[in-house]
């Protein structure tokens, strides 16, 4: 993204439209920040430069074409066909099955719900849970950039790219599933330079209840009265 | 997308106040289900949802039906438990074979399920918010940013709307309006928001 000099009438109305707070008046000229800038397009989409000043380039070179990858939610991610975050986690459980009874799917999301996220700190991410031994959900834009699987390594040359929020999606064992919460929590809050939410996927069982949120109520951990919650609809033809 | 999972505000003491229907068919049989798409799409427009994908890109109706095919997914924003239970049972009626994720509090999303005959088949939960968290904007504010789910709501944009109200600029209707728009996904809660800015101004 940048602004058109020559059309700009510098009313300032596009700063507080930004979410990375990359538009800024600078030497009295509005300019977006390039490195802080995600390329997540909301400026150009919002429309609320009246002179049409807010462009975006062609064509984003690789490999900052990561940032509007993973942040503009228009965009679909080659490798999962999916927009948005590049991942239907458990939107098509009743389809896929990827989230079985007896582990417990983690979806660890950099950047949400403020301030975005370097692709370093979803290195770190990455290499502290293969560490861990835990199975990737394979069906995610983020497994795709990881360049060695036994340590979770990126390509070095994105790690310098930022991004709206980048989500790491894998399965546990439901018994070490507490476990897991219990060393990524202590990891998150004293590794990274960023925000980041921590979510857990788990089965229903057979009578539609959660046995799983129950245990987490258990062990303390104050879960949100909402959620998401996958109604089985796909399977309705099936059993008819 | 994880969209709705980490809203923040949502309260047993209001029940019904908002529920987020997701449609989506798995990208594996996105070609086979293009007519099923566009059912659901009319389906879930026909119950008139608060907002709808879309819409905040100025899609109207019409295009929403013809997008739903190639887009795969339908997301709307409902203010009536009664309109979901509504909803839920005609597409479980036509039998379309897509996925559907109900976003809200869990009690909501339990009485709508036994209401209409249904089982939760998978269940996304949020721990909260981790890492550096003094980086969070205040609660309220939270309460409406979290609303898009990719995070293209500003804090700021909420100040700015909240400055433009106190001077009269703006009424708490197209504050929302305002606040819903940077969410191409249609899962910002107008009325929640209007009723947010309220209390905020």
């Amino acid at each position: 993204m940048y602004i058109d000099q020559e059309l700009c009438k510098k009313c300032l109305d596009c700063i507080p439209v930004c979410p990375m707070g990359a538009i800024r008046l600078q030497k009295k000229i509005v300019t977006i920040d390039y490195e802080t800038c995600v390329e997540c397009g909301v400026c150009y989409r919002f429309e609320i430069c009246p002179e049409g000043a807010i462009k975006q380039v062609d064509e984003i070179p690789y490999p900052r074409i990561i940032r509007a990858v993973f942040s503009d939610p228009v965009q679909r991610h080659e490798a999962t066909g999916v927009q948005g975050r590049g991942t239907e986690e458990m939107k098509t459980n009743d389809v896929t099955n990827l989230f079985q009874r007896g582990k417990v799917g983690f979806s660890i999301e950099l950047g949400r719900p403020v301030g975005g996220a370097y692709l370093r700190d979803l290195e770190k991410v990455l290499k502290k849970v293969t560490s861990m031994g835990v199975e990737f959900a394979g069906d995610n834009p983020v497994y795709h950039l990881i360049t060695d699987h036994t340590t979770g390594a990126l390509r070095p040359e994105i790690l310098g790219e930022k991004v709206l929020s980048a989500i790491v999606e894998v399965l546990v064992p439901e018994q070490q599933a507490m476990d897991f919460i219990r060393e990524m929590k202590r990891f998150l809050n004293s590794e990274l330079d960023c925000v980041v939410t921590m979510s857990v996927i788990s089965r229903a069982d057979s009578e539609g209840g959660s046995r799983f949120m129950e245990q987490l109520r258990r062990h303390g951990e104050s879960i949100y009265p909402n959620g998401k919650v996958n109604i089985g609809m796909a399977l309705v033809g099936e059993e008819s | 997308m994880t969209h709705t999972l980490n809203r923040r505000g949502l309260s047993e003491d209001r029940q019904g106040e908002e529920i987020i229907v997701l449609c989506m068919a798995h990208r594996g049989q996105k070609a086979e289900k293009a007519e099923a798409m566009q059912k659901i799409a009319e389906t879930v427009l026909k119950y008139k949802p608060e907002n709808v994908i879309g819409r905040p890109l100025g899609l109207n109706d019409e295009t929403i039906e013809t997008m739903a095919p190639m887009t795969g997914v339908v997301t709307a924003v409902f203010t009536n438990k009664k309109d979901v239970e509504r909803l839920v049972d005609e597409i479980k009626q036509k039998r379309l074979g897509i996925s559907v994720v109900l976003s809200g509090l869990f009690s909501d999303i339990r009485d709508i399920c036994r209401c209409t005959g249904l089982k939760e088949h998978t269940y996304h939960m949020s721990l909260g918010i981790f890492g550096k968290t003094d980086r969070v904007p205040d609660e309220k504010t939270l309460e409406i940013t979290t609303q898009c789910g990719h995070s293209l709501i500003s804090p700021s944009l909420v100040e700015a709307v909240l400055k433009k109200m106190r001077k009269e600029k703006l009424s708490p209707e197209e504050g929302a309006r305002m606040l819903v728009k940077p969410c191409a996904c249609g899962i910002g809660n107008t009325k929640r928001i209007e009723k947010i800015l309220r209390e905020m101004v």
